[in-house]
């Protein structure tokens, strides 16, 4: 179990840059996600602190201790790749103890490691066959088993589960977390997918273009986004965004404006070009009475999606007089047709909508972010409107 | 399905079926008809029978008899080893370098050695004689071996590159942070994945070095170093009137039946596809 510490990491590959200047702590025995969209530089990072890639710049310190120029052998973590690479010319059994035999410790207890890690992971009956004789599901844990063996200082897990199918995503996630709980290991894990940032991490690092924009408790970056990419990447449906204008104390906006609080006056008033507000789709109330919320409008449901607990209602608003944001394209949200905007609501099912009925939808100023369209700066945090 | 489907399904599998049994009897008839002459009297040779009216061994004992032939069969086994060895080892080297590494000039390397494959054996036969007579390789093992392996070394390198670029390098990593250093990752992983390649590289080389006429006859003159198919060349009938066909077709037996014997051993080491279940699929 270690600490890991990296201070001003950078790679380059001829000519561009994967990753750019990252620094923060990794702390004793938590679970910490890197996320981010393809390209960001988090499977670089990840090889960088194992070692399969040299640094081209900066210190990676393990428990206080430099381990740049330590080979991937002496460096005592584990990784689990997304191709699971377990070896295909040896059975479940000789994968696992493949680590354990170059570290040369005695057969006895060699048998007794991978009959443990094999129980943790019900992979008892399987320890004689060969990996082209396992499901997917089955490699990915003979993959763990491989990582968990050697009682490694560090797990790394390069999307691991990638490869597997919707549901057993799902299961397999769940697991990781456990193992994760239970084992007490300082886990580093690379995704690209928001959820399993969320649902997996006690603290979750958000990349793009080699840059760490963001690190937080899942909670942090969804309520406190430090901005509009972290916003709109984290989570599920996306949050809505709209072209806004500030205009004497209030935010103009497609379907009407809001009174701010004087604290965020001040700073969306300084606020540079173009704005852009944000609110997550839950953040949306269906009202009766348009007394209820500090801003009301109508809306025509376009898609209704019924989810049993939830109902997201997609709907359009037309940009009338304001000018079309452009969002970073590497969110690859919708954004609607010419002059609309496209926007969803969290609907409770009890209200029985259906697809092109019209409803009352409420918003209030306290669940509005505020970002600079341009470079993407959250001022509702600097405004103080939503402390934690 | 339909009618219709299942009809065209069983046309598909005659068309497959009797396309498959001309090849199959199109290849394989010329080695039925010399086993067939190996095994007649010599008396019936001309009798214009597909299998022999008697079964006779009498082929066999003579070329067995012939001390020509035996060294022959030594110095084609020598020779065939020794290039193969060599062609396949050089070749795993370069590709390996090929696949591995990011250098200038792969590319040429690569359509260098398909240029030499290209080359025309029987344009530098002559060349070879005077330059062998010269250095005192004529007539040698090393002799043959050197344009063996040199003619070999592009199928080798081609079809090893192949095999070591099916190769997911994820294991190489996994083995690296497993705690193997370079060498025993490549032991311990690479190696065995890679063995089915080597054999498929080293039976081309080998049926290459052992079927070669035109090198071994032109470059060699003694038993010294002269192989079983320039051996066969220099076969006499008993007397000057008989022709030594019982006896070429014995001999040709002889050394056809090793290397079908190799293949059909390998043949399921090379096939086997080792790498299937190293990564998702």
């Amino acid at each position: 179990m270690s600490d890991i510490e990296l201070r001003n990491l950078s790679k380059r590959f001829d000519g561009t840059t994967a990753v750019k200047r990252a620094s923060f702590s990794i702390h004793d025995g938590e679970f910490f996600i890197l996320v981010g969209p393809s390209g960001c530089g988090k499977s670089t990072l990840l090889n960088m602190i194992v070692g399969l890639e040299d640094a081209s710049e900066g210190e990676i310190l393990v428990d206080g201790e430099r381990v740049n120029d330590l080979d991937p052998r002496d460096r005592n973590m584990a990784m689990v790749f997304q191709s699971y690479a377990i070896y295909p010319h040896m059975t479940v059994r000789e994968n696992m103890a493949f680590p354990l035999k170059l570290a040369r410790l005695p057969k006895q207890q060699i048998d007794s490691r991978v009959a443990r890690a094999a129980g943790i992971l019900e992979l008892g009956d399987l320890l004689d066959r060969k990996p082209a004789a396992l499901s997917g599901g089955q490699r990915q844990r003979v993959a763990m088993g491989r990582a968990i063996v050697r009682e490694p200082r560090v797990f790394l897990l390069d999307e691991p589960l990638s490869n597997l199918d919707a549901k057993l995503r799902v299961q397999m996630r769940t697991e990781i977390a456990r193992l994760q709980r239970r084992l007490g290991t300082t886990t580093i894990y690379v995704t690209h997918d928001q959820t399993e940032a969320m649902t997996l991490g006690d603290r979750v690092a958000v990349l793009r273009r080699g840059e760490v924009l963001q690190i937080g408790t899942p909670r942090q970056l969804y309520e406190q986004p430090a901005n509009l990419f972290v916003a709109g990447f984290i989570g599920s449906p996306a949050m809505n965004f709209l072209p806004a204008r500030y205009n004497a104390g209030r935010l103009e906006l497609p379907i009407g404006s809001l009174e701010l609080g004087p604290d965020l006056r001040a700073a969306v008033a300084a606020g540079e070009g173009p704005l852009v507000a944000g609110f997550r789709p839950d953040h949306l109330r269906a009202v009766g009475d348009r007394a209820q919320a500090d801003l009301c409008f109508a809306a025509r449901a376009e898609v209704v999606e019924w989810l049993g607990a939830d109902v997201f209602a997609y709907f359009d608003v037309t940009l009338e007089g304001f000018e079309a944001m452009a969002l970073p394209e590497d969110l690859e949200l919708e954004t609607g047709r010419q002059g609309c905007s496209s926007l969803v609501a969290r609907i409770h099912p009890g209200a029985g909508l259906k697809e092109g009925d019209t409803f009352d939808l409420g918003l209030d100023a306290g669940q509005v972010q505020v970002f600079e369209a341009l470079s993407g700066r959250n001022l509702s945090l600097s405004g103080g409107l939503h402390q934690a | 399905m339909s009618a219709a489907e299942a009809n065209g399904g069983r046309m598909e599998r005659l068309f497959w079926g009797a396309g498959s049994a001309v090849v199959v009897i199109y290849a394989l008839l010329p080695v039925a008809w010399i086993v067939s002459l190996s095994l007649k009297r010599s008396a019936d040779l001309g009798d214009n029978r597909f299998l022999p009216d008697v079964v006779s061994l009498e082929h066999y004992a003579t070329v067995f008899r012939d001390p020509q032939f035996s060294a022959a069969l030594l110095n084609s086994v020598g020779i065939a080893a020794i290039s193969t060895l060599a062609a396949v080892l050089l070749g795993a080297f370069t590709a390996y370098a090929i696949v591995r590494l990011e250098f200038p000039g792969r590319r040429l390397i690569l359509a260098g050695a398909l240029a030499i494959a290209m080359f025309p054996p029987i344009s530098i036969v002559g060349p070879l004689f005077n330059t062998w007579r010269t250095l005192g390789l004529y007539d040698t093992w090393a002799g043959l071996v050197l344009p063996y392996m040199t003619f070999t070394l592009p199928l080798a390198i081609w079809t090893l590159a192949a095999f070591f670029r099916e190769i997911p390098w994820d294991l190489d990593k996994a083995a690296r942070v497993d705690g193997a250093t370079a060498l025993q990752a490549f032991l311990h992983v690479i190696a065995p994945l890679a063995a089915p390649g080597v054999f498929s590289a080293a039976i081309l080389v080998f049926m290459f070095a052992w079927n070669d006429f035109l090198f071994a006859a032109s470059l060699t003159s003694t038993d010294h170093a002269r192989t079983v198919p320039a051996a066969i060349a220099f076969f006499t009938g008993s007397s000057r009137f008989e022709q030594p066909t019982g006896s070429v077709a014995a001999a040709s037996v002889v050394v056809t039946v090793p290397v079908i014997i190799v293949v059909l051993l390998f043949q399921r080491r090379i096939v086997a596809g080792l790498t299937a279940g190293a990564v998702k699929g």
